[in-house]
């Protein structure tokens, strides 16, 4: 089921989530499933669902890493900086990346077709250099599996 | 009414059944983990789904640690002749299944000189079947534990002298009995796997694996501390490893591990499956109690600890997995088994996530008083390609860089070096020429510094400064105060700041300040 406004929200958290603070994250998380990201009227919904005055539901989505509360592009490729990505050539990979997009994605309307982000750390250094390609990591990644992915999303 | 243990050698015998009607065929085991995964290893087990003959039978493992050689296979002829394939693709795996007395050559120096106590069965037992753990004598400690009081539980673990695998290596009897001996009912239990602390992989390891052995050690310590109610927190991308829980769980629900009456013994346990939001302060413990409640990931104040005023102000006790997956050990050989691994001082194995530039990449578990040279060219086969060892960045961001010439270093619980280098979560990275000791320091505090939570004003302050001051010198527009502002910092955000993460935070710039300093003063022009 699509949700698109906040009745169906409200009856969906309503069927899932009781209404207890401890059930925040857990709405969030719901939420982001549901949209990608955290829209703003949906934090609100969260708010009155839970009797959490909205302020508080927004700091604790902008204090948590995962959350987004901008809605991300079509695609998200993530590119780890951690020490043993970084020693394995990981700044090649997002240098890469970021050159291709810079010179091709942006679409007419102005959203990003893909969003290009860097993680601390994707804890899985014994395969590094690791990229993830929506949610999907990939070990050992090289200059050339970017150069696979992006082509075929962004050449439109 | 019948014993714990005689109720579960009636459950692990029913699992020996159901195991032998599989003894007359090949035994294939393909690794999958969030590792493998990666590096194609799902496509590895589909494909051998498909094409296995009816002679031989799948078994899906979590990984043994070696990161290197993933995906793998390992296959056992009825005969018990068994062959190890490494970095395997699909279609090897395809080739494989139709031939399955393809030979094969093995180098055994990864996990020669290493010590199993938490990791032992990885790899090789089923992960997603209750079956393979319980045929190799699982929840045998949790069986002997019941028979137990409670207070004699928590004095075999206290004679085993295990301590905390989490960071802070308090030991674990202690914390149990705190919490046991605390005013307030209910009692929480927390298992602590947000494991978000970059250069560390073992939880999910263990997750993935051995997530039987996590459960295990998880009741037996709910029961000593006297506990009804037990979350299993895990990290928001740790996908993998949630699946795996959460049907270790139902397994366990099954099998009479958990829920009422647990074993026949009357005591009774339930669990409940939470998901963090990403955050290295989320793996501290009194932010991790905040995130379950629904608010801001901050830490609070202590005291009061956790154990007297923890989840929603109960007495809770907080475990990380790696713990709790000595504990099925502990009961079952005994404490003085445990006692016999490791140093005196410290007792026990620790699981090291080695990566970096080394041969052999992977989650290794050595006894406690192993040198990091050993881990490092022993079971990590040295350096890429003979490249020159330039450092080695041990514990994480909250820790600090040991230079060559300190590699007989040894790991303990808590401080490694005098220099205030501490073994943390127990990482490892060995560094060479391609990434400079400098720009490694710089990495780790722009880290800390994005991951503050901004709740203290000297780590909120602090660590962009030292990141700042850090820029600065690196870009060749730094001064010689500037080497003692970064002295200065470190050590008011390791005195001043209110957790964890910020008392740690000053780590490689005092290391580094202390073992690399030809370096720093190569930054400033006098």
């Amino acid at each position: 089921m699509v949700i698109s406004d906040r009745n169906t929200l409200r009856a969906e958290l309503r069927k899932e989530f009781p209404r207890d603070r401890g059930q925040l994250l857990p709405a969030l998380h719901f939420l982001q499933h549901e949209f990608g990201y955290l829209p703003d009227w949906g934090m609100e919904v969260v708010s009155w669902h839970l009797g959490i005055p909205a302020s508080e539901v927004y700091g604790a989505a902008t204090s948590y890493t995962e959350l987004r509360i901008r809605r991300p592009g079509e695609h998200v490729l993530r590119v780890c900086r951690g020490i043993s990505c970084t020693l394995n050539g990981a700044d090649e990979l997002y240098d890469s990346a970021s050159g291709y997009l810079f010179s091709n994605s942006t679409e007419a309307d102005g959203t990003e077709c893909v969003t290009l982000e860097e993680v601390g750390c994707a804890y899985m250094c014994g395969l590094a250099p690791v990229i993830e390609w929506d949610h999907q990591l990939i070990g050992r990644a090289t200059v050339a599996s970017i150069d696979q992915l992006l082509p075929e999303v962004s050449d439109r | 009414m019948s014993s714990p243990t005689e109720v579960l050698n009636d459950v692990q015998s029913r699992a020996l059944d159901r195991e032998l009607t599989n003894r007359e065929k090949t035994r294939v085991v393909v690794q999958v983990d969030h590792g493998s995964v990666a590096v194609g290893a799902n496509l590895v087990a589909s494909t051998l789904a498909d094409t296995l003959p009816e002679s031989a039978y799948l078994v899906v493992a979590g990984s043994d640690g070696a990161s290197f050689e993933a995906p793998k296979i390992l296959v056992t002829s009825p005969e018990g002749q068994g062959s190890v394939y490494t970095n395997v693709s699909p279609d090897f795996a395809g080739k494989l299944a139709g031939n399955l007395n393809m030979r094969s050559e093995h180098d055994q120096s990864f996990f020669d000189s290493q010590k199993r106590v938490a990791l032992d069965l990885a790899g090789e037992i089923s992960s997603t079947v209750v079956d393979d753990y319980l045929a190799n004598n699982g929840y045998s400690g949790l069986a002997k534990a019941l028979t137990m009081s409670p207070a004699d539980v928590i004095e075999q673990v206290k004679l085993s002298g295990l301590r905390g695998r989490g960071g802070a290596y308090f030991p674990a009897a202690l914390k149990w009995e705190g919490a046991s001996k605390a005013i307030g009912t209910p009692k929480y239990f927390v298992v602590n796997a947000e494991e978000g602390e970059p250069g560390i992989f073992k939880d999910r390891h263990l997750m993935e694996s051995v997530p039987h052995r996590i459960l295990e050690g998880m009741i037996i310590a709910a029961y000593a501390t006297g506990v009804e109610r037990a979350y299993f927190y895990i990290n928001a991308e740790a996908n993998l490893s949630a699946s795996r829980i959460r049907l270790a769980v139902d397994q366990a629900y099954a099998n009479g591990f958990l829920g009422r009456n647990i074993l026949g013994s009357g005591y009774e346990l339930e669990v409940e499956i939470c998901r963090g939001a990403g955050g290295y302060v989320c793996g501290e413990e009194t932010t991790l109690l905040n995130t379950l409640e629904g608010y801001r990931r901050e830490p609070r104040l202590r005291p009061p600890f956790p154990t007297e005023a923890g989840l929603w102000s109960k007495p809770t006790v907080i475990n990380n997995p790696e713990t709790l997956c000595s504990v099925p050990f502990i009961l079952t050989n005994g404490p003085d088994e445990f006692r016999n691994i490791g140093t005196d001082q410290a007792s026990g194995t620790k699981i090291v996530s080695l990566s970096g530039s080394v041969g052999r990449p992977g989650v290794v578990e050595v006894p406690m008083g192993t040198t990091l040279r050993d881990i490092i060219y022993d079971i990590g086969g040295g350096t890429v390609n003979g490249r020159e060892l330039t450092g080695v960045a041990v514990g994480g961001p909250s820790s600090g860089v040991l230079p060559p010439s300190e590699l007989s270093t040894r790991i303990a619980p808590g401080l490694l070096h005098e220099a205030g280098v501490m073994l943390g979560a127990g990482g490892v990275i060995a560094l060479d020429e391609r990434l400079s000791v400098l720009e490694t320091i710089r990495s780790l505090a722009s880290y800390n510094a994005q991951e503050s939570c901004g709740k203290c004003t000297p780590c909120r302050e602090g660590t962009p400064r030292i990141v700042d001051t850090l820029d600065r010198l690196i870009a060749g527009t730094g001064s010689r105060s500037d080497l003692d502002e970064l002295r200065y910092l470190a050590d008011v955000v390791k005195t001043a700041s209110l957790c964890g993460l910020g008392q740690a935070a000053g780590g490689p710039i005092t290391s580094g300040l202390k073992f690399f300093e030809s370096e720093f003063n190569n930054l400033v022009p006098y």
